[in-house]
């Protein structure tokens, strides 16, 4: 790769009886270049030192990444099965006896074959993650079609990635997040960032996001709060949450109005201009003023700069993702690239943020309800047809789609999933009415759970296994550009933990399904398979060895063969992915939030990340920096809705809403809309904001609306008082 | 080659990762030595950090008593010596920025050092090496008058200028906020 303006050469510091092992970050999609400090005593990592030389980070780290290296020898982790004893204390981390992996299998292969034989295969069923290699994530899905044989499987990528993938694939025809490299970010002219808290969510994106003001270049941002990237932007457009979609379509209507359409690359590659252009005549500044709240003068500075610009970039991420109509969002925030011509070039083009580490990977290669890997489809008989016969399987054996990640709760509440094996995932925090869900893991028959610390979710488990940190294993992750990179090994498993790829292997031998994993011996073994997999899909990375990735640090996908080097820059032949290679201009009408304020629940409640923590924090949450840094959650109001409702900075208040209330320390701040309200979700038990979030699902991607409801603001000290004096009444 | 800490104020975000990254410096018995600040809380997300600024006639070295403090031949001020501190804190009321520590334990006062471990090797020190954002560079001294002329409104501190707010060279260099002030925009 060409080393670009930030590259310099620096020597890494040598510390004597140590060895530094490279690799990449265990948090989000950034993957961050590092590399972990190795005692050659001991074997132990004991540190991290910057890798200057990954081409994307330069050494560059959040607080997250610095202390990573804290989770692999924590006192926490989990170090043997464990399994329940007293299942009245399901949901408490009470209850548990420590176990022999023999035990812990037999137990399970017995549950699992009683429920199957009596309820059908189907009664079985896998909730995983993409906060693990691309190894794993594909091995999972082979582990619950061809070991389980099950059709129930879903992921947290659900409530990450599932509307950029779903709006991607619609308007392109492929999901790639990124259409460009993160190279090209600084040297573009304008970038329009929608939903995305950088700073806070990729922050080793910001020295390139800085160099394009640097350059004299614009930054635009859509975001309900002023967060430190929205505080430099050029124009911040302060949209209420939940109302992007009329933000994107006036956007594209003054885009049409003052002439800056590309329309010879709107004949050539795209189709439905001119349903879009109808479409968007309605949402004229001032008519989008009224929906968004955002004064007319910046939607239409905004559209003139990135009309304006030579090169732009549209980026977004969950914030506009996480709403009942994200893949619409993201289809329209995508149409202004597609009007101008502004994509299929380099330093142009259209981006995600990918949340979780291997987010972009994750999705890709079958651990989605519908999907099997190189993105192919379990509906297409033809996709069916090629994966059945890299794993061994008849088609006919192949198992039905299944459902997505919330809806799989529902089935469980309502007896039709009976078992739940979940890995690398947190849900009992991260998916949205957490009372719904806890009460639908409380309603499973058996419950096995596979983490690195006995999370908020393991507490409903009947057996809790033992994985291994990223830093054990080795393999390789998609980077949000769509970069796949190697994470390696730095030390041994600690205690008795194994990576989730060997637990699967071994369940499937129990399971009398051996002879389709038992080749399967090592992390590259399996990438083997997973790569042939792939070939022939949308997500094609059968040329992506593990050593053309260390020889070209990194491989973009697709990447066909071995003399294919990859693809950095995806449309440079402006051809997509639809069968006439043009790429789809959706004309989308805006609907509202599920729930609007009202005069029960006045008030927008909106979600997010702080700086310190990850997901559910089940990892950061222990680590004692980012602990002392943000030990619990808060909720930011406005001082003029403070005033309303006589709220102090730092009182104790609550907040309802029709599915759940929690109590949270004030924050105030100026730098919110007074009419929404925002809560980090990195919490568990009774400070999880997901208690109040609603689970109104987007249609095509199956996304929650996490990022908007309506809620109560209530003080709790006046009502403590108040009962006070009831309770006094009474004793008098 | 002579290099600086260079701090460009305008762009931190206050993710305090250059606080994470000064416990991982070998020398620094994983006790961060920096500071970042919320401005004004209340009103917005602005941050700065705050870094020793390495005097090169620092207030903390000259109030000392026992010489405790010792300046390196490259100007890095370091924390003062386990064997001659003698816990007087003279230096945490000299320093105008209010950047030693005081271990009330050991007696002992204790700063940052500039990485002096790494940067004595022309290696950066942990927090410019991490900074996010860029807030935090370590430049040579060409890089750094490339920065003086590019941001011909920013004033400088510290730096013998004109303007100078600050009393005194120091050898890390500030631009205060305002790099964009002035700048030509590109179309």
């Amino acid at each position: 790769m060409p080393k670009d303006k930030f590259f310099k050469v620096i020597a890494n510091k040598e510390h004597p009886g140590e060895k530094l092992v490279p690799t990449h970050c265990s948090y989000c999609g950034m993957q961050c270049g590092m590399n972990l400090r190795v005692d050659t005593g001991t074997n132990k990592i004991i540190g991290v030192e910057p890798r200057y030389d990954w081409p994307v980070t330069l050494g560059k780290m959040c607080p997250k990444g610095v202390t990573a290296y804290q989770q692999t020898n924590h006192d926490d982790r989990l170090m043997k099965p464990l399994i329940r004893n007293d299942r009245s204390l399901r949901g408490t981390k009470e209850g548990f006896r420590e176990a022999t992996w023999e035990e812990a299998y037999d137990l399970i292969v017995r549950k699992f074959q009683e429920m199957q034989q009596s309820y059908g295969r189907d009664s079985l069923s896998v909730f995983s993650g993409v906060s693990m290699t691309n190894e794993k994530c594909y091995l999972t899905g082979k582990f619950a079609r061809v070991g389980l044989q099950t059709r129930y499987i879903d992921y947290n990528g659900r409530f990450c990635m599932s509307s950029a993938a779903a709006g991607f694939l619609r308007t392109f025809g492929i999901d790639r997040g990124s259409t460009i490299p993160w190279t090209d970010l600084h040297e573009t002219d304008c970038l329009f960032i929608a939903g995305s808290n950088t700073a806070e969510c990729h922050p080793t994106s910001m020295f390139r996001i800085w160099e394009v003001q640097n350059r004299g270049g614009y930054l635009i941002v859509a975001d309900p709060r002023e967060t430190p990237i929205a505080r430099r932007a050029d124009v911040h457009l302060d949209l209420r949450p939940g109302t992007d979609l009329a933000l994107a379509n006036c956007m594209v209507h003054l885009l049409i109005k003052g002439g800056y359409t590309d329309e010879r690359f709107v004949a050539e590659h795209t189709n439905g201009y001119e349903e879009l252009a109808e479409l968007v005549k309605e949402f004229t500044p001032e008519y989008t003023s009224e929906i968004t709240g955002v004064a007319p003068e910046k939607l239409i500075r905004a559209a003139e700069i990135y009309g304006k610009a030579p090169n732009a970039v549209v980026m977004f991420a969950r914030g506009i993702e996480q709403q009942h109509k994200g893949s619409d969002n993201v289809s329209a925030y995508t149409n202004m690239c597609l009007v101008t011509g502004k994509i299929g070039r380099p330093k142009a083009g259209v981006a995600t943020f990918t949340g979780q580490g291997n987010g972009q990977g994750g999705r890709e290669h079958g651990q989605k309800a519908d999907a099997l890997p190189g993105y192919r489809k379990i509906t297409n008989p033809k996709h069916v047809e090629d994966v059945s016969k890299v794993w061994g399987i008849k088609p006919e054996e192949m198992p039905q789609p299944g459902v997505s990640a919330y809806e799989m709760f529902g089935l469980m509440k309502e007896k039709t999933i009976r078992g739940l094996y979940l890995l690398c995932s947190n849900p009992a925090v991260s998916a949205p009415n957490l009372n719904e869900v806890r009460s639908a893991l409380m309603s499973l028959d058996f419950m096995v759970c596979s983490d690195i610390f006995l999370s908020e979710s393991a507490e409903y488990a009947d057996v809790v296994l033992p994985s291994t940190t990223w830093s054990e294993d080795e393999g390789t992750v998609t980077n949000l550009e769509g970069r796949i990179i190697k994470i390696n090994k730095a030390q041994e498993p600690i205690g008795e933990s194994k990576p989730d790829w060997l637990m699967q292997v071994e369940l499937a031998e129990r399971l009398g399904r051996g002879q389709y994993f038992r080749h399967l011996t090592s992390a590259r073994a399996i990438n083997d398979e997973f790569r042939l997999a792939s070939k022939g899909g949308y997500a094609d990375y059968y040329g992506a060895t593990w050593e053309k990735i260390e020889e070209q640090q990194g491989v973009f996908w697709p990447c066909k063969d071995d003399a294919d080097k990859g693809t950095p820059h995806m449309f440079l032949d402006k051809k997509f992915y639809h069968p006439d290679t043009k790429a789809k201009l959706c004309a989308l009408p805006y609907r509202p939030p599920a729930e609007e304020p009202c005069d029960d629940y006045p008030l927008r409640l909106t979600t997010g990340r702080v700086v310190y923590h990850y997901l559910s924090g089940n990892q950061t949450r222990r680590i004692p920096f980012l602990h002392a840094m943000c030990p619990e959650p808060f909720v930011e109001v406005h001082p003029e809705t403070a005033g309303k409702y006589g709220i102090e900075h730092e009182e104790i208040v609550k907040l309802a809403t029709r599915r759940g209330t929690a109590n949270f320390k004030v924050k105030m701040t100026e730098a919110i809309r007074p009419d929404t309200v925002f809560v980090p979700y990195h919490f568990g038990h009774d400070e999880s904001v997901n208690l109040l979030t609603i689970a109104a699902l987007d249609p095509m991607s199956r996304m929650p609306e996490f990022k908007v409801c309506a809620v109560q603001i209530h003080k709790t000290v006046h009502a403590n008082k108040k009962q006070q004096s009831q309770s006094e009444a009474v004793i008098r | 080659m002579k290099q600086h800490l260079y701090i460009e104020m305008d762009n931190c975000i206050g993710c305090r990762s250059c606080l994470a990254a000064c416990t991982q410096c070998g020398g620094h018995d994983e006790r961060n030595r920096n500071y970042v600040y919320d401005v004004n809380p209340l009103v917005n997300r602005q941050t700065i950090p705050l870094m020793c600024l390495h005097c090169v006639n620092p207030a903390c070295a000259r109030s000392c008593p026992a010489q405790a403090i010792q300046v390196t031949p490259e100007g890095a001020v370091l924390s003062a010596l386990v064997e001659k501190c003698i816990g007087c804190q003279n230096c945490t009321i000299a320093c105008p920025y209010g950047i030693p520590k005081f271990d009330h334990e050991q007696n002992l006062m204790y700063k940052c050092d500039l990485c002096y471990d790494r940067t004595k090797d022309g290696i950066p020190p942990m927090c410019a090496s991490v900074c996010p954002t860029n807030t935090l560079q370590w430049l040579t001294e060409d890089e750094l008058k490339q920065k003086q002329e590019q941001h011909q409104l920013g004033h400088w501190t510290a730096s013998r200028m004109p303007f100078d707010p600050l009393e005194g060279e120091t050898n890390v260099k500030i631009s205060l906020p305002g790099i964009l002030q002035g700048k030509q925009k590109l179309f």
